[in-house]
């Protein structure tokens, strides 16, 4: 056989071969688009955790559970149920999100829940309008925001927030689930914890608890910092502290709270 | 009747008829084929002689447009595989792919800054064989920088540079640099914290040039940093400036070789005595219709399988990262491959090099302060080597181009593989770039772009849980624990949590080793898994220890989020 022949043959059969591959790929390839849409949205969420992480929990919480007086919850029911019809938004949920995100909230629409204290109730994110974040990013953080919504209308029961492991034997250990969960690490750093700036960093606590009121000692202290926040207020701190979180605590779990806030050495 | 009718109308006999359809449609095939006939086209697919004289094969060339560009013929010593191993053949056959996808990805790809990186997504995930398109895009971009380089290597070794050619080589060091620069300008274009930080530190090179250093890096980005105006630059480079620049200098380079001097012969065919028969052989004609065209036609079916098999099966994926952040320097920046020689070469600082040299025969200098090591390295050294290397065929004055009588010059390529692997390999993060203890170990289980085994581990295996170095034994962390991996059955069954294990074990080892070594004295560290969400986990590796020299606490942790369906590399 000529070469010439031979490599008309080959070529033939290599053509033939990358048609397969094309024809294989091409059945396959819907699936690959809405696979890759999926694995999108995830690493969007992944992202935009990080972005909430850095940006958002001083008053949204650091699980979105929202704080009392400051921010509301951003995964309960209410708000993905309630919300668009209350402030009578006509676009899809997470476009609010980002509209709210972007452009921040001049004035409350709930004063007498989040007075916003004369300031704007929320400020304005987007880099377009004197903030810190880029457009992909409030994206990505309506994203991770709109992920709650399986656990906020109880379809995942068990999701948040799953902390890790509470040795229920131990009151400390329970009461540093409740910090974690109450709210708490939203003002308050605890190092490894928590990376709230609010209020003072409580790494070390236990050691000068009992040296800051006369004739209280550190436990004491600490008992009425949680109950009365506005008794003693540490220096270059605002009284800011709300009590009504505490209020609705049990006993027991007030005792665990206080418990762990006494290992912090 | 049927007569009277066609001598009516003229019509002429039936046996006419098959005749002068016939040279209706061979007139077309010879205004199509620039002038091959029908028969001509049979006997070229049956491997036959001309049916005609002159050659009509060779009246193609000189009449068709497309083909002027082509050579009648090379000499069949010319055409051995080994002697030129199609490297020039298929850089231009990469260029014509990128030509043809790049075309294709230009109608989705929106450059500007906002949306470049979603229109790149949109590429993946919203149009069909999107993903393929940008893989042969940027394999194909790859690939023709790897084979232009390699093509330079061959021409060097066979010594084609000389004497006829000594033009061509030039136009060929000229098309070296335009690929690197398509190559590169196409680098920015996705958007992503690999693009805008490679371009960064790439143009950066120009700052310290003198006087208009600083005006040639504004010029490049379009304002102090790479933003609108840079990105909206280096496209209209990629898909205009730089194309026509290509297609300009490749059709000179071709023509040369096509028209004027043609492929060299092997210097053994063309120096040494051989019988005369043999030499006849190796030197008769290989015409491009049908042989050179054939094997043309049989290389592009290979190029196209071999590529499309490639990334079929996984071996090659274009890289994206997440999202440019002019903030945030991810850890091992890194410029493309083929620059890492340069990247390695800003790191030789030849003040220092000279002063240790001087210092050496007892004089102290100081000469940092005369010899700014980026301005030389960067600046002055790689045009210097560009010139030299596009007068090679000027320097070089050995007549002869057989190896065996151009010893020095074999050696001095060698040398200089070696002198740019060495420099390439000096480029790369691991060279030379001291990287604290802590923030190495916890970069080298997740980086912060891209794979690593903490991201690898399977979403089925994260247990919330504080995991303490030293405290937590690093074995088998979730006895109770198992499940069904995804797509598999209950053969597959995974008990514990394997994977989470060993980030935790590698995790640990290295920081106990780093505890020993003295680096991190007084460690204390943690790995905390916690759920976030339903389908969202939040791992964060912490360190804590004493600063050797100031007895100082440090602590360094690093965040990251791993969702259940985040994509499997």
């Amino acid at each position: 056989m000529k070469n010439i022949q031979l490599q008309i043959i080959l070529g033939t059969i290599l053509v033939l071969l990358s048609a397969a591959i094309l024809i294989v790929m091409g059945v396959r390839e819907p699936a690959r688009l809405a696979e890759y849409e999926v694995q999108q949205r995830a690493g969007q969420i992944e992202f935009g955790a990080g972005v909430y992480i850095n940006n958002c929990t001083s008053c949204h919480g650091s699980q979105a559970q929202g704080i009392p007086g400051r921010a509301p919850s951003l995964r309960s029911e209410e708000f993905f149920t309630a919300r668009l019809d209350e402030v009578g938004w006509q676009g899809s949920l997470e476009d609010y999100i980002i509209s709210v995100v972007t452009v921040g909230r001049q004035v409350s629409t709930r004063p007498e829940l989040y007075p916003g204290g004369g300031v704007p109730a929320m400020p304005t994110w987007s880099e377009k309008f004197g903030g810190p974040l880029r457009d992909d990013q409030i994206r990505a953080v309506a994203a991770f925001i709109m992920n709650f919504e399986a656990y906020a209308l109880g379809l995942e029961p068990t999701a948040v927030p799953v902390l890790p492991v509470v040795d229920e034997s131990d009151p400390a250990s329970v009461g540093r689930a409740i910090f974690l969960t109450a709210g708490c690490t939203a003002c308050h750093t605890i190092s490894g914890l928590s990376t709230g700036n609010l209020g003072p960093v409580l790494d070390g606590l236990a050691s000068r608890a009992g040296e800051r009121v006369e004739g209280l000692s550190a436990e004491e202290y600490i008992h009425q910092s949680l109950v009365d926040p506005g008794a003693y207020v540490v220096e270059g701190f605002d009284n800011i502290m709300p009590a009504d979180i505490v209020a609705e605590m049990s006993e027991e779990e007030l005792d665990s709270l206080i418990a762990f806030l006494l290992t912090l050495e | 009747m049927i007569n009277a009718l066609r001598q009516r109308f003229n019509i002429p006999p039936r046996e006419e008829w098959r005749e002068r359809i016939m040279d209706m449609v061979d007139a077309r095939v010879r205004a199509i084929t620039a002038g091959l006939s029908m028969k001509e086209l049979r006997a070229i697919l049956r491997g036959d002689e001309p049916t005609e004289k002159p050659n009509p094969r060779y009246k193609v060339i000189t009449t068709s447009f497309v083909a002027h560009l082509r050579p009648r013929y090379y000499q069949q010593a010319a055409t051995w595989f080994s002697h030129t191993l199609r490297l020039g053949w298929f850089t231009t056959f990469f260029f014509v792919v990128e030509t043809i996808t790049g075309v294709i990805l230009m109608f989705y790809y929106i450059p500007f800054p906002d949306q470049a990186y979603g229109s790149i997504l949109a590429i993946e995930s919203n149009v069909f064989f999107g993903e393929l398109l940008r893989d042969l895009h940027r394999l194909g971009a790859e690939a023709m920088v790897l084979f232009s380089w390699l093509h330079l290597l061959r021409t060097y070794f066979t010594g084609s540079y000389k004497g006829p050619r000594s033009f061509t080589w030039l136009t060929g060091v000229i098309l070296l640099l335009i690929t690197a620069w398509l190559s590169f300008s196409g680098y920015l274009l996705p958007w992503d914290q690999l693009a805008y930080w490679a371009v960064t530190v790439g143009s950066s090179i120009t700052e310290s040039g003198p006087v208009v250093g600083p005006a040639i890096n504004m010029i490049m980005r379009g304002a102090p940093d790479i933003g609108t105006g840079g990105l909206l630059r280096f496209y209209l480079q990629h898909v205009i400036l730089f194309p026509l620049l290509a297609i300009l200098f490749i059709s000179i380079h071709y023509y040369k070789v096509s028209r004027e001097h043609s492929i060299s012969l092997p210097a053994v065919v063309e120096e040494t005595e051989m019988d005369p028969n043999e030499k006849k052989e190796h030197t008769r004609r290989i015409d491009l219709i049908p042989d050179l065209l054939t094997h043309e036609i049989f290389l592009t079916a290979l190029g196209i399988f071999v590529m499309l098999a490639i990334i079929y099966f996984r071996w090659f994926q274009s890289p994206l990262e997440t999202h440019a952040n002019p903030q945030q320097t991810p850890l091992d920046t890194k410029a493309p491959w083929y620059f890492w020689w340069l990247q390695g070469m800003l790191k030789i600082d030849p003040a220092a090099i000279f002063e240790n040299m001087l210092g050496a025969v007892g004089i102290q200098v100081e000469l940092s302060r005369l010899l700014d090591s980026k301005f030389i390295m960067g600046l002055v050294v790689p045009p210097a080597l560009v010139i030299i290397l596009m007068a090679i065929p000027y320097i070089d004055r050995n007549p002869s181009r057989l190896a065996r009588k151009r010893p020095f010059a074999i050696a001095w390529g060698i040398a200089w593989i070696f002198i740019v692997l060495a420099w390439s390999y000096m480029g790369t993060p691991e060279y030379g770039i001291e990287t604290p203890p802590a923030t190495r170990i916890i970069q080298d289980l997740a980086p912060e772009e891209g794979e690593g085994p903490l991201r690898e581990i399977p979403f089925e295996e994260l247990q919330a849980g504080i995991y303490t170095v030293g405290q937590d034994e690093a074995v088998d962390l979730c006895p109770q624990y198992s499940y069904i991996p995804e797509g598999g059955d209950e053969h597959d069954l995974v008990l514990g949590c394997p994977h989470l294990t060993a980030v935790f074990m590698e995790f640990s080892e290295r920081l106990r080793d780093a505890e020993v070594d003295g680096a991190l004295p007084n460690l204390n560290a943690r790995l905390l898994v916690e759920q976030v969400q339903h389908n969202l986990f939040r791992l964060v590796p912490h360190v804590e220890w004493s600063d050797p020299a100031t007895g100082e606490t440090k602590t360094y942790e690093h965040t990251y989020f791993l969702h259940e369906n985040r994509a499997e590399h």
